[in-house]
């Protein structure tokens, strides 16, 4: 092609259609499922590399006595308990703190400015982003509970507790999404770490009862779990897939009355806050940089 | 005079898209580089300077041919090698560096690097620090820097070990108008004053022509001319001609200069801001310089030049890479 | 300052002392240097040096005692998961770190800036490893800190099981540092397979029982076999008999691990040597010692 025909070519005036916010949240997921696609054998390995983490607690639950299971009034079963707190803990903080690392790299690459001078608003971004990471993050999820079913862990699977699974882990995630913004903000101001995301993730591992039931806490620690959507989630789904419980359960509905609770209060406020941190950015002329 | 760099039928190939073609980076190149002299390497994208320049610095190890940096052999003596020369790669723009070191500490890891005397160390990077301007910026991390700045740092290391031989890829690459004047000549001072030699990579031709004693123009890995700039200039001339510059009426001079027998056809009329140049071919260069003052100033045409028109680097650059082709 | 003044300083040759110590020296400095500009990070790393700790202390509260000791290591399983994890932080430094620093000053170009210096490059290369190493031995010592002086771990320090436990402690490094040069070499000509060595590390911790007793194992042939294969089995077990049972030299088992432990040194550390040199000189020959 020539110059001429380029210019030709561009000085036609096409109307532009209005793309709507589902739209363009679609076109991210689309592009950042090819990215993830290149780095197929990282993810193979991090998996298989992860899954050594289900076999080692095979071995652990086999010291283990249920004793502090059996307190706490889940079933008996170490195995289990374990498999579903570590895939659940890893699944949402790797989603998170991928969610940061992608706006770091979108930092890095200069692509962020990009992005966002091509008219698309900073929620939407955020939407798509995020909701993809948590769509591509499950494949751990799926893999250790599936490594965990080969070694033997018990589910009690009935309708009942297959719903409220369903609805728990929906608030799990989207609990976790606003923990991501709050994050993604903090790497917006900061340039550096991820000091919220890897704060949450240090301290539920701690105190939200990933590898043991709260109860072995000392009483004056055992309030710090209550700050963490993961400790409801924890003990909410443990409760439906050990025990077989629903939603007729009280221990569940409280679960999910926290959860939804806590959406509702902190997600206006990390909104708010990944705008201030992204308009003040945008004063400094610092979006850019990294 | 002795000899910097001398290359003998040097030749790289490296392995192109899915590893079964063979691509010649470098075609046996045989160049010889004298002490103290700036010498540049011209060539478009992929003509195989830089793979050049990455052999001389013993970072690439060549399949054919030899190459001697200051009488050493690049593969067998490379720690020798090493010890005498400085390079710059100034494509990276400004990432070669530690970003999360100072610019003075970037500077002073390359320093012990070099085995350069901690009180000496001190003195040239002051002294570096300050003539590029940084040292205001000196304690900050280089990646708060902008591409001037971390360019200017990576000049100052590689002039640090003050190596005889300077092996300098693209060094004004990134740098503002004055930063490149300024290297420049302080480049022009280090090889006259401190004779030392300076292989040199650019696009800016305007630059070559201006720094260069020598040039090799290459492409595609191989080396199709090297001389001085005027010599290039020279045998590539394609025809005698001559440039007149003038005031007045160009159409009148076209007219005139094609009455004339020496003139055999007009090339180009260009206009300059307040005069006219026309490049015309002539059978004899002689006469046409000093007929065609006379006969402009007998029509009321007002001469300001005229000289023997020598094709500029830009066409000698095109002409011999057209050849090529 | 001007061009002249500039030029001045120049004038004079000075003379020059190559010291591969000072060179070395000036790496370590650096990699320091660059540590430290990552504050957050550092006391991030001391947090959950903690948090691991505490972690671990309450899983074996739910450890049945005497399911542990017939497996033969007392009745402690702080103390037993303790000597794992204080440890294993320094397999993952010695397989993965030299390999990941290369990748990244291939990437950022310091490579080849540092390679036209008169620097030995296995100086280099061994400088670049001491910010893992540092890193792990805050761990270590952390770790062991936490353990036994804030939750009453009960290890064994004496003159003789310390001396003991360095010995062992040494061996692991040079074995798994062999290895992680191997994996240097091959990974600098690649490029890739970072993975592979992240998953060498993860499984080799899983394989040697840093949370579990590897008698275990004993249902599973195979794995067990595999485990075997790995020096830092030897090494932890080796260790954990030292501080937790109070073993001493005359310990048939403890030399036994000892006496592997340098069998594996004395085949990988050529190895690992002879790899790195190759990888190398490859992507010199290649003129990959820069990627971006």
């Amino acid at each position: 092609m020539r110059v001429e025909d380029i210019v030709k070519y561009m000085a036609e005036n096409i109307p532009r259609g209005r793309v709507g916010a589902v739209e363009k949240a679609v076109a991210f997921i689309i592009r950042d499922f090819k990215i993830w696609w290149t780095y197929k054998l990282w993810i193979t390995l991090d998996v298989l590399s992860s899954l050594t983490f289900v076999a080692t607690y095979y071995f652990v639950s086999m010291i283990v006595t249920p004793q502090a299971l059996i307190d706490a009034g889940y079933a008996a079963d170490y195995l289990t308990f374990s498999v579903i707190g570590i895939s659940l803990q890893h699944y949402v903080f790797a989603s998170v703190s991928s969610l940061s690392d992608a706006i770091r790299e979108e930092q890095w690459n200069g692509t962020m400015e990009t992005l966002l001078s091509s008219n698309t608003s900073f929620r939407v971004f955020l939407l798509g982003e995020s909701a993809f990471r948590f769509i591509i993050g499950s494949y751990f999820l799926l893999a250790s509970l599936g490594m965990g079913v080969l070694l033997g862990i018990r589910l009690l699977l009935t309708p009942g507790s297959i719903t409220a699974a369903l609805v728990l882990t929906i608030l799990l995630v989207a609990s976790h999404m606003v923990i991501g913004v709050l994050g993604a903000a903090m790497i917006l101001k900061l340039k550096q770490g991820d000091p919220i995301v890897w704060a949450f993730s240090w301290l539920t591992q701690l105190f939200s009862g990933v590898l043991y039931p709260l109860g072995l806490l000392p009483d004056w620690l055992k309030w710090v779990g209550n700050a963490f959507p993961l400790t409801y989630s924890l003990d909410g789904l443990r409760r439906c897939l050990m025990n077989g419980e629903g939603f007729d359960s009280p221990m569940i509905m409280e679960n999910t009355l926290k959860l939804v609770l806590f959406i509702v209060v902190v997600l206006p406020f990390s909104l708010w806050f990944f705008k201030k941190a992204y308009d003040s950015t945008r004063r400094e002329g610092a979006l850019g940089q990294y | 005079m002795n000899t910097a760099v001398e290359t003998e039928n040097l030749t790289k190939y490296f392995k192109g898209d899915g590893g079964k073609e063979r691509i010649v980076a470098v075609d046996h190149v045989s160049l010889s580089i004298r002490e103290g002299e700036f010498f540049g390497l011209l060539g478009p994208n992929g003509a195989g300077k830089t793979t050049l320049i990455k052999i001389l610095c013993t970072l690439v190890i060549p399949d054919e041919g030899t190459a001697r940096v200051a009488g050493f052999d690049v593969v067998k003596d490379a720690e020798k090698v090493r010890e005498c020369i400085g390079w710059l790669h100034g494509e990276t723009g400004g990432r070669a560096l530690y970003w999360r070191l100072s610019a003075r500490d970037n500077l002073k890891f390359y320093a012990y690097l070099q085995n350069i005397p901690k009180d000496v160390a001190r003195r040239r990077i002051d002294a570096l620090l300050e003539f590029f301007e940084l040292d205001k910026d000196a304690d900050r991390l280089v990646k708060d820097f902008s591409t001037g700045m971390k360019m200017r740092v990576m000049l100052a290391r590689t002039l640090l070990s003050n190596a005889p031989i300077l092996l300098m890829d693209e060094p004004t690459v990134g740098l503002d108008a004055t930063g490149a004047i300024e290297t420049r000549r302080l480049l022009q001072a280090l090889c006259r004053e401190l004779h030392k030699t300076i292989v040199f990579t650019t696009h800016n031709i305007f630059e070559a022509e201006r720094l260069c004693d020598r040039i090799a123009v290459m492409n595609k890995g191989r080396v199709i001319a090297v001389d001085t700039p005027l010599r290039l200039s020279e045998i590539t001339r394609k025809y005698m001609g001559v440039e007149v510059r003038f005031r007045g009426s160009a159409e009148e001079a076209v007219r005139i200069l094609e009455g004339l027998r020496v003139v055999k056809r007009i090339i180009s009329v260009e206009s300059e801001e307040d005069h006219t140049v026309i490049r015309a071919e002539v059978r004899d260069e002689e006469q046409a310089l000093s007929e065609i003052p006379k006969v402009f100033s007998l029509n009321g045409l007002r001469t300001i030049g005229v000289q023997v028109a020598l094709p500029n680097l830009e066409e000698v650059f095109l002409s011999l890479t057209d050849e090529e082709k | 300052m001007n061009r002249l003044e500039v030029l001045k300083l120049f004038m004079v040759e000075e003379k020059r002392t190559k010291s591969s110590l000072r060179q070395l020296s000036a790496v370590v400095w650096s990699q320091l240097k660059m540590m430290l500009a990552y504050k957050s990070w550092l006391i991030m790393d001391l947090l959950s040096t903690f948090a691991s700790v505490v972690m671990y202390y309450f899983v074996g509260m739910q450890v049945d005692p005497t399911r542990l000791s017939q497996s033969g290591w007392g009745t402690s399983y702080l103390a037993f998961s303790l000597v794992g994890v204080a440890t294993s932080n320094y397999l993952w430094a010695c397989l993965t770190r030299l390999s990941h620093s290369i990748q990244h000053e291939i990437r950022g170009g310091t490579l080849e800036t540092i390679a036209v210096t008169p620097i030995n490059m296995f100086i280099f290369f061994i400088g670049l490893t001491a910010r893992g190493y540092l890193v792990s031995l805050i761990y270590l010592v952390g770790v062991f800190t936490v353990g036994v002086y804030g939750l009453g771990a009960k290890l064994s320090f004496t003159p003789q099981s310390l001396f003991l436990f360095i010995t062992l402690f040494v061996l692991m490094l040079v074995s798994n540092q062999a290895l992680g040069l191997v994996a240097a070499g091959i990974i600098m000509v690649y490029k890739r397979g970072d993975p592979l060595v992240f998953i060498l590390a993860a499984v080799n911790e899983f394989l040697a029982g840093v949370l579990y007793p590897l008698e275990l194992l004993k249902r599973f042939p195979a794995v067990q076999l595999l485990s075997m294969l790995f020096p830092y089995t030897y090494a932890l077990d080796g260790m954990r008999r030292v501080l937790i049972l109070g073993a001493s030299i005359l310990d048939l088992k403890v030399l036994t691990d000892i006496v592997v432990l340098g069998v594996f040194s004395i085949m990988l550390v050529p190895l690992g040597l002879k790899t790195l040199a190759w990888g190398y000189n490859r992507i010199r020959r290649e003129g990959t010692t820069s990627s971006y």
